[in-house]
């Protein structure tokens, strides 16, 4: 069937008729680029959240006073070492820190830099720094959003905190963390743990929360157990229900885009039916016309087929490139804060491109099979039919 | 060459054709004469495969057309019918020369014979000087004679014309009998569904047949 002479028909019925089919072709790209990029923005969120979660504590403990969270004493992590199955227990000093000017939060996060045990998303981040030069005065590293924030407020090369004891402590900026270092960097500000806990008011003797590990799976609910039994008033977070949280945001978000995509694209199909099966005379004529000079039921819906699903093929393409540039080079503006949200940031970051082939290959199918059945089916239709009416 | 042996064709509440029975012989030009609503475009809608009777049936060459599956009826109207329509029904977007290639699409022959078929088709119909225009800037004229060019491109035996000059002048109406004469010479058996008087004068007709409310008169 596939012979020279059909494709150079094919062919020449898609360069002679490529206005009828550029209004079909642009749809389709429209609508494959936006569920595309959606995917392109979840996998690219996904993958950076996971490789930040990876590298989380295994266990996160804070005190809770009255539904509130309160700072947890330093006394704790000795308590905690004594638990069997437990490492690498630190207190961490963090919070977040309202920017006025902007009216928004930044997240500051206190670091012990001689600490081997930092964690590894911050060891990430603070790789290869000079520690005597950024210890020689108060100095901060800040994230992509923050940095952008201090520009358009001309705080170029240093920024005052007011402490809670009204004092004014300024911290110059020694670095920037790398725009596509990762999200969770973005709106966050670094600098040395005893700085934060005179910006944050954490009065000594305290941190914000405690981290701990337990390497071994098996050990974890037994630890947990611990935990609660020897605190009462502690929130124990643990690393996979964060993890949960991200998956079932992600899901849902996700889940909205997919609902919204099928709608548009059940009734994209539903005009294209229509089009094929109603209004489009010119087709029914031409298969009518085939069909009397000899052409078989089957040859007509594989010239119909072929001819579409380069149409389909092309928008699929189209819109897949499309989606690339407009994620990881335009950075994917409107859609990108539809899933960060607007909660703290509207967020300056980069998307690490993650391309999970089965994702496009379940667009490629979701796509193009209904969208060549929306022409089988009319096509089927009119060339099962007596050809009869070219005779008149 | 075609036999037509009890035919009947309804159409809801419409008898088409009544108990039509007719014997066409290989090479014979015969002219079906009858007012609009006849029954000669039914008549040769179903002698092209194109449309299946009510009851009866048309044999071609010794074979009933009328029981062939799609497969073996497309392959007959591939390459034993040709036909001349007066509402042309080209390819308006296409050049001649394509509308003639469509065809051909479905065949097994190499380029050089394509190309060959298609260059002796316009030579027939005199149409070989539009070969690049599109159908649809054509005159009346030349889109019937590029009509008559499609149905002789796959050398078909038989030629069925259906009002051919109805959308035609005079001058243009001549020149497509005279393609006819050459048809004939080149032993087509050609069956014309008229009713212009043009036709029935020609010397080179065998056989008019009158066709009134659906039966042989």
């Amino acid at each position: 069937m596939l012979n020279k002479k059909y494709i150079k028909f094919l062919f020449l019925l898609l360069l002679t008729y490529k206005k009828k089919h550029l209004s079909v072709f642009v749809i389709s790209t429209v609508i494959v680029a936006v569920l595309t990029s959606t995917l392109f923005i979840s996998s690219a969120i996904q993958k950076d959240i996971y490789i930040t979660l990876d590298g989380q504590a295994d266990f996160t403990i804070q005190r809770y006073k009255a539904g509130k969270v309160l700072n947890t004493p330093e006394s704790w992590i000795d308590e905690f070492l004594d638990i069997d199955g437990v490492s690498q227990v630190q207190g961490r000093i963090y919070g977040m820190h309202f920017y006025e000017p902007a009216e928004t939060y930044f997240m500051i996060v206190g670091v012990d830099l001689f600490d081997q045990e930092v964690s590894a998303n911050l060891k990430k981040l603070i790789n290869g720094i000079d520690i005597d030069k950024f210890l020689a005065r108060d100095n901060m590293i800040i994230g992509s959003d923050v940095k952008k924030f201090f520009d358009e407020y001309q705080y170029k090369g240093s920024y005052s905190f007011r402490p809670p004891d009204r004092s004014i402590k300024k911290v110059y900026i020694y670095d920037t963390f790398p725009k596509d270092s990762n999200i969770v960097s973005s709106d966050m500000i670094i600098m040395d743990k005893d700085l934060a806990r005179k910006i944050l008011g954490v009065e000594d003797g305290y941190v914000t929360d405690i981290v701990l590990e337990v390497p071994n799976p098996k050990e974890r609910e037994m630890v947990r157990q611990k935990l609660i039994i020897s605190h009462f008033n502690a929130r124990i977070i643990q690393k996979k229900d964060i993890k949960r949280y991200y998956k079932n945001l992600f899901n849902y978000k996700g889940g909205v885009f997919l609902t919204l995509y099928i709608i548009v694209l059940i009734t994209f199909l539903l005009i294209l039916y229509q089009r094929y099966s109603l209004i489009s005379q010119n087709d029914s004529k031409e298969i009518a016309l085939l069909r009397s000079m000899g052409w078989r039921i089957d040859s007509v819906i594989y010239l119909k087929v072929a001819e579409n699903f380069f149409v389909a093929f092309g928008a699929y393409l189209s819109g897949v490139i499309i989606a690339y540039i407009y994620v990881f080079f335009l950075d994917a503006p409107l859609l990108k804060n539809i899933f960060l949200g607007y909660t703290n940031l509207a967020h300056d970051v980069s998307f690490t491109p993650n391309i999970n082939n089965t994702d496009l290959g379940i667009i490629f199918l979701v796509f193009i099979i209904p969208f060549l059945v929306a022409i089988i089916i009319p096509a089927w239709q009119k060339a099962t039919i007596e050809p009869t009416e070219i005779m008149r | 060459m075609i036999e037509i042996k009890s035919l009947n064709k309804k159409f809801k509440n419409y008898q088409a054709l009544k108990d039509i029975n007719l014997h066409i012989d290989g090479g014979e030009f015969v002219i079906l004469n009858g007012i609009s609503g006849s029954g000669k475009t039914t008549l040769l809608s179903i002698i092209g495969a194109i449309m299946k009777p009510t009851s009866g049936a048309v044999e071609v060459s010794g074979e009933n057309i009328v029981s062939l599956s799609d497969f073996h009826a497309s392959n007959y109207r591939s390459t034993m019918v040709g036909f001349v329509t007066q509402s042309f029904h080209l390819f308006d977007e296409l050049s001649v020369e394509d509308n003639l290639f469509v065809p051909l699409v479905i065949t097994n022959l190499s380029d050089d014979e394509v190309a060959t078929r298609i260059e002796d088709a316009m030579s027939v119909a005199n149409i070989s000087h539009k070969a690049q225009q599109k159908t649809k800037n054509l005159s009346g004229g030349e889109k019937q004679r590029t009509v008559i060019a499609r149905a002789l491109v796959n050398k078909p035996q038989i030629i069925l014309c259906d009002e051919p000059t109805a959308n035609l002048d005079l001058d243009n109406s001549l020149k497509f009998i005279e393609i006819i004469k050459r048809l004939k010479e080149m032993k087509k058996t050609i069956v014309v569904a008229t009713h212009d008087p043009l036709f029935s004068k020609l010397s080179c007709v065998d056989r008019v047949i009158n066709i009134k409310e659906g039966s042989l008169e």
